[in-house]
């Protein structure tokens, strides 16, 4: 059933996923991005996943739950990375709507992200904006 | 490492092949990056990079710079300005703002972004760390 926008409220939690943060997926996050860094092996003991994947796990469920329309446009970002997360670790990640306004043809939405890890440690927050036609 | 100092850059050619990889590897499918028909018929005319994709080239530049300070301690705080599309090359880049003590710590405040190679700024923001404090 498609999402009706204008009735997400302040506060109200979107999106509540978990994902296992394996190799392949840390893999295939850094080859898509070509890091070079150097400081993201994933064939290492106990290797440090990019913080940045960690975000866009967080993202993928808001996009899914949230099931954001074609043509969406990603405004703006803030995250912040409160501890390292090692590779094969299982995340939570939990969305709630931050303000959802509607600007003349355009909603904006902006959105808070939260992630634990398996120890229930938050590792990540942020606020992602996003603009789409109302 | 003082206030003014630039920190390594990072250049990546980007590409629908990579943009597509993207959308495998996050999960996000939005067709105005990886459906040319429909980016066609957009705004932009064409197929755009994703944002996080492209800010992933700060984060890089964050890593290379402060290791596993940014990883566990990073603040990243990010404007996406302009559309990269594919066959643009980007450059990543970081100064230091401001260094100052906190919590007992070293809080380095950074200006960060990505250009385009037509200098159009694609993304603009701020990076904070905190790193421990030498001596």
């Amino acid at each position: 059933m498609p999402v009706d926008y204008a009735t997400l409220t302040l506060g109200q939690e979107i999106s509540n996923q978990t994902y296992r943060l394996d190799a392949d997926t840390v893999a295939a996050y850094v080859d898509a991005v070509g890091d070079r860094s150097g400081i993201f092996d994933v064939d290492a003991d106990l290797s440090v996943a990019p913080p940045m994947s960690v975000a866009a796990l967080s993202l993928r469920g808001l996009v899914h739950d949230l099931d954001v329309p074609q043509g969406t446009l990603h405004a703006g970002q803030e995250l912040e990375f409160t501890g390292a997360v090692r590779v094969g670790d299982t995340l939570t990640c939990r969305a709630t709507v931050l303000r959802n306004s509607v600007r003349g043809e355009w909603r904006h939405m902006v959105v808070g992200l939260a992630v634990e890890d398996g120890a229930r440690r938050q590792v990540m927050r942020g606020k992602s904006t996003m603009v789409f036609p109302a | 490492m003082r206030e003014g100092d630039a920190l390594p850059t990072v250049e990546r050619y980007v590409t629908q092949a990579r943009i597509d990889k993207y959308a495998e590897a996050s999960g996000d499918f939005n067709p105005i990056h990886v459906d040319a028909d429909f980016a066609a018929a957009s705004q932009f005319a064409s197929t755009i990079a994703h944002g996080m994709m492209v800010a992933a080239t700060i984060s890089e530049v964050m890593s290379a710079a402060f290791q596993i300070d940014w990883v566990e301690r990073g603040h990243l705080k990010l404007r996406f300005k302009a559309p990269v599309f594919p066959g643009d090359t980007v450059t990543a880049f970081g100064s230091i703002k401001s260094i100052r003590e906190r919590d007992g710590m070293s809080e380095v405040v950074c200006s960060v972004g990505v250009r385009r190679q037509d200098g159009q700024a694609a993304i603009t923001g701020e990076a904070s760390v905190l790193v421990a404090q030498s001596g």
